[in-house]
C-alpha cells in the first residue's frame, strides 16, 4: 500500500477530489469547517490534526499528487530535490484528496501555497525555498540535524576517489 | 532584453510592494501566467530582509500582498538584500 494511501486511510478521510485551478482566496479567510470534531473530512483541517501530521515524521510534505505521481510542477520539484538527497522515506500528503487539509495546512503555516515542506515539525518553506536550500548547501545541513545523511555527500566522496 | 510595458496586474502588485517596502532598492514583478494574472514571480531586494531567514522574508511579502494573493493561483518569491 503506498504511503499516501496509508496516511489517508489512517486519517479516515474519504478520497475526495477537489476542484483544480482553485484561487488562493481561501488562504486568508476562515478556518476548517465547523461541526464534526471527530475524524471525518471536517476535522482533518483543524489545527490539532495538522499539528499531528507535521510532527509524525522528521520530513513531512504537503503536496499535490503523490511522490510517485506529482500533479503539479512545484510539488514535483520538491519530490525531485528530496530524491537527489536520497530522501525517499517521508510522509507526503496529497491535498487534492482532502479540501479541509488543503485549507487547514495553509491556515496552520499562514502560507498561501502548496507544496509545503516541514522538517522536524517546523515549516521550512515551499518549492523555491527548498531549491535555494539545495543550491546553497543548507538542505544538507538541515537533513544532518535530523540524522539524515544526504546522498549528495556520498556522491561527492565517490568523485574525490577518482 | 527590450523594454516591455507592464501588465495592469504587474503594475498593481508592484505598486503595493513599493508602498509596503519603501526601503526596497529593487522590485520586479513578472506575470508568469501569460498575462492572466494567475501566477506571478516577485523579485525584491531590500534592507528589510537583512538578518532574516528566507521563510520569514517570504512571509513579509505574503503579508504585504495578502489581498492581491487572494485572486492568484500561485506566486514565486525571490528576496535578497542589497550588497553592503
Amino acid at each position: 500500500m503506498s504511503r499516501v494511501v496509508w496516511a489517508a486511510w489512517r486519517l479516515g478521510v474519504a478520497a475526495v477530489r477537489g476542484p483544480a485551478g482553485r484561487p488562493l482566496s481561501q488562504a486568508t479567510t476562515g478556518g476548517a469547517e465547523e461541526g464534526g470534531a471527530e475524524g471525518g473530512g471536517s476535522g482533518s483541517g483543524s489545527r490539532e490534526a495538522v499539528e499531528r501530521l507535521v510532527r509524525a515524521h522528521p520530513v513531512v510534505v504537503f503536496m499535490k499528487g503523490s511522490p510517485a505521481q506529482p500533479l503539479c510542477g512545484f510539488s514535483s520539484a520538491v519530490v525531485q530535490i528530496l530524491r537527489l538527497h536520497g530522501v525517499e522515506d517521508y510522509n507526503a500528503h496529497d491535498v487534492l484528496q482532502d479540501p479541509d487539509l488543503r485549507q487547514g495546512i495553509k491556515n496552520y503555516s499562514n502560507w498561501p501555497t502548496i507544496p509545503q515542506v516541514y522538517l522536524n515539525g517546523e515549516f521550512v518553506g515551499g518549492c523555491d525555498i527548498l531549491l535555494q536550500m539545495h543550491q546553497n548547501g543548507d538542505l544538507v545541513e538541515e537533513l544532518k540535524k535530523l540524522g539524515i545523511r544526504s546522498a549528495l555527500l556520498d556522491a561527492e566522496k565517490d568523485q574525490d576517489k577518482k | 532584453r527590450g523594454f516591455s510595458s507592464q501588465s495592469e496586474g504587474e503594475a498593481r502588485v508592484t505598486r503595493v510592494l513599493r508602498e509596503k517596502f519603501p526601503r526596497a532598492s529593487s522590485i520586479r514583478v513578472v506575470d508568469i501566467s501569460g498575462g492572466c494574472g494567475a501566477m506571478y514571480e516577485i523579485h525584491i531586494e531590500s534592507e528589510d530582509f537583512r538578518e532574516k531567514r528566507t521563510v520569514q522574508q517570504h512571509q513579509m511579502v505574503n503579508q504585504a500582498l495578502s489581498e492581491e494573493i487572494k485572486s492568484m493561483h500561485g506566486l514565486r518569491i525571490f528576496t535578497s538584500t542589497p550588497k553592503p
